[in-house]
């Protein structure tokens, strides 16, 4: 019985505390004809850069249909993300860009993982299927989220604080620091935040079959 | 992780492809009166397997099967039966990484009028690079051999056997994607050795003709096929329209002209439109 008391009475103090971290930001990504632009990372961070970092989990990049899936990946600083082929082919990961230079030797099944552990974009390829391309986004703050096929994106357990958001997406336009928005995001309602972007044609190299491309005469 | 397979194999793909072309010059005639044209209907199923080695090494082999038919000239419809096997290498990582590749064909095809039936044998060495996501080039060398002992010799002294031919030639082409559908692809190339023309007896064909024979796929008693040593200039135009990542329409204009010696030479438009699936 006593017990139960100090339950009570825990839970009592607890939720408050739980519910001042309880702030959220709605983010809405549509392009310029009002479409919504899915596979948009919305990034927050705390203005007065006050970041505490939980500890990474694992993620996960696979590779199907001799495509990366998900294409765009949203993680954390440090995270370890693994590459398995659910393909019945051989593939060979690499990356060349800035934040994060790799390269998993042809290989099936479940690699060993890559730490992405620099924030920045991430360009993967595959060195066997040249259209194959993926995109690790690595956030320096623990505070994003990936918009779904309506554009739109929720960032909740967030302090309660000013944030500076911003947002990428591969074919974005203009800048990423371009996109930056203030917000003050209180626990008594849910900020919003929304752009409406230019993107760039998607370029990617043709995967379909031509009879133009081999042979000679 | 049970969904993944333990050992992963060489890649296998069938493609089909199915489409029709029209040709203004099937005789490769140097004079309007030899000249015949006609189009015919096509199909061809290939069945692919990419053996990657390392990351930069693979070996490729392909079957295939192809047809043509032809309504006008009977005689040159066809059954193509052929295989390839060949070797490439990338240096480096990246799609914009160079590679070299060596190919060997043989094929042997099988026409309803005999004089072409032949087995052809080819060995290939290309090289090429992908500048951009868009735009790539390629370029090789090749020399081909097409034995044929079904041509009779009509004049003493000299071989019957007109598609008895070889030769050796160069190209350079480029790829480039104008949109995630639309591709456009052209290519050039110089092709030296023995060529096959058809027409009627001449004094300036047949002194520089290395084999004659009569030729009955034309339904013409007066035209006969010749053997000579020329050069061939060739262009191509192609623009494939993606309809989805396994299957694309393409149409392409094909030029070729075609000198020998005494002043002759011939001239040959073909245009193709080909439906192709890989499943």
């Amino acid at each position: 019985m006593m017990l139960a008391r100090w339950l009570v009475a825990l839970f009592a103090l607890a939720a408050p505390i739980a519910q001042a971290q309880n702030a959220e930001i709605a983010a809405t990504v549509t392009d310029e004809r009002g479409k919504p632009v899915a596979d948009a990372v919305v990034i927050a961070v705390p203005s007065d850069g006050n970041l505490r970092l939980p500890r990474a989990r694992e993620e996960v990049v696979d590779q199907v249909d001799k495509e990366f899936l998900p294409k765009v990946q949203a993680v954390l600083v440090g995270t370890p993300v693994t590459f398995p082929n659910r393909d019945d082919v051989r593939h060979q990961v690499y990356s060349f860009s800035p934040a994060k230079r790799f390269e998993l030797p042809l290989y099936a099944g479940v690699p060993q993982a890559v730490v992405f552990d620099k924030p920045g974009v991430v360009i993967l390829g595959c060195n066997i299927h040249d259209w194959m391309v993926g995109y690790v986004y690595v956030s320096e703050s623990p505070y994003f989220a990936k918009t779904n096929a309506e554009g739109k994106a929720l960032l909740t357990d967030l302090p309660p604080r000013g944030y500076v958001v911003r947002m990428w997406h591969p074919q974005l336009g203009i800048s990423e620091d371009a996109t930056h928005k203030t917000v003050e995001a209180t626990r008594a309602r849910r900020a919003e935040v929304a752009w409406t972007v230019n993107l760039k044609p998607e370029v990617k190299i043709r995967r379909a079959p031509t009879g133009g491309q081999r042979g000679g005469y | 992780m049970g969904l993944l397979c333990a050992q992963a194999h060489a890649e296998w793909e069938i493609g089909a492809s199915a489409g029709a072309f029209y040709d203004d010059n099937l005789t490769r005639a140097q004079n309007s009166v030899d000249k015949r044209a006609a189009g015919a209907a096509t199909a061809n199923v290939i069945g692919t397997s990419f053996i990657p080695l390392t990351g930069s090494d693979a070996v490729t082999f392909t079957l295939y099967g192809r047809g043509e038919l032809f309504e006008r000239y009977s005689g040159l419809t066809n059954l193509v039966a052929g295989g390839t096997a060949g070797y490439r290498h990338k240096f480096g990582l990246g799609y914009a990484a160079p590679w070299v590749s060596l190919t060997l064909g043989g094929s042997f095809d099988d026409y309803r009028e005999d004089l072409r039936t032949s087995t052809r044998l080819d060995v290939r060495a290309e090289t090429g690079k992908r500048f951009t996501e868009q735009f790539d080039m390629s370029a090789g060398v090749y020399y081909e051999r097409r034995y044929d002992n079904h041509g009779e010799s009509i004049v003493p002294g000299i071989s019957g056997h007109v598609f008895d031919l070889a030769g050796q030639g160069a190209y350079v082409r480029a790829g480039y994607a104008a949109t995630d559908a639309l591709y456009f692809d052209a290519k050039a190339g110089v092709r030296r050795g023995d060529v096959e023309s058809t027409s009627q007896r001449s004094f300036q064909i047949f002194i520089i003709s290395t084999a004659i024979a009569n030729d009955p796929v034309w339904g013409d008693p007066n035209l006969y096929a010749y053997r000579l040593d020329g050069t061939t200039w060739s262009g191509a135009l192609t623009a494939s329209y993606a309809l989805s990542d396994q299957s694309s329409f393409d149409a392409e204009y094909r030029y070729d002209v075609t000198r020998a010696g005494q002043g002759l030479e011939y001239m040959a438009n073909r245009i193709v439109l080909t439906f192709i699936h890989r499943f």
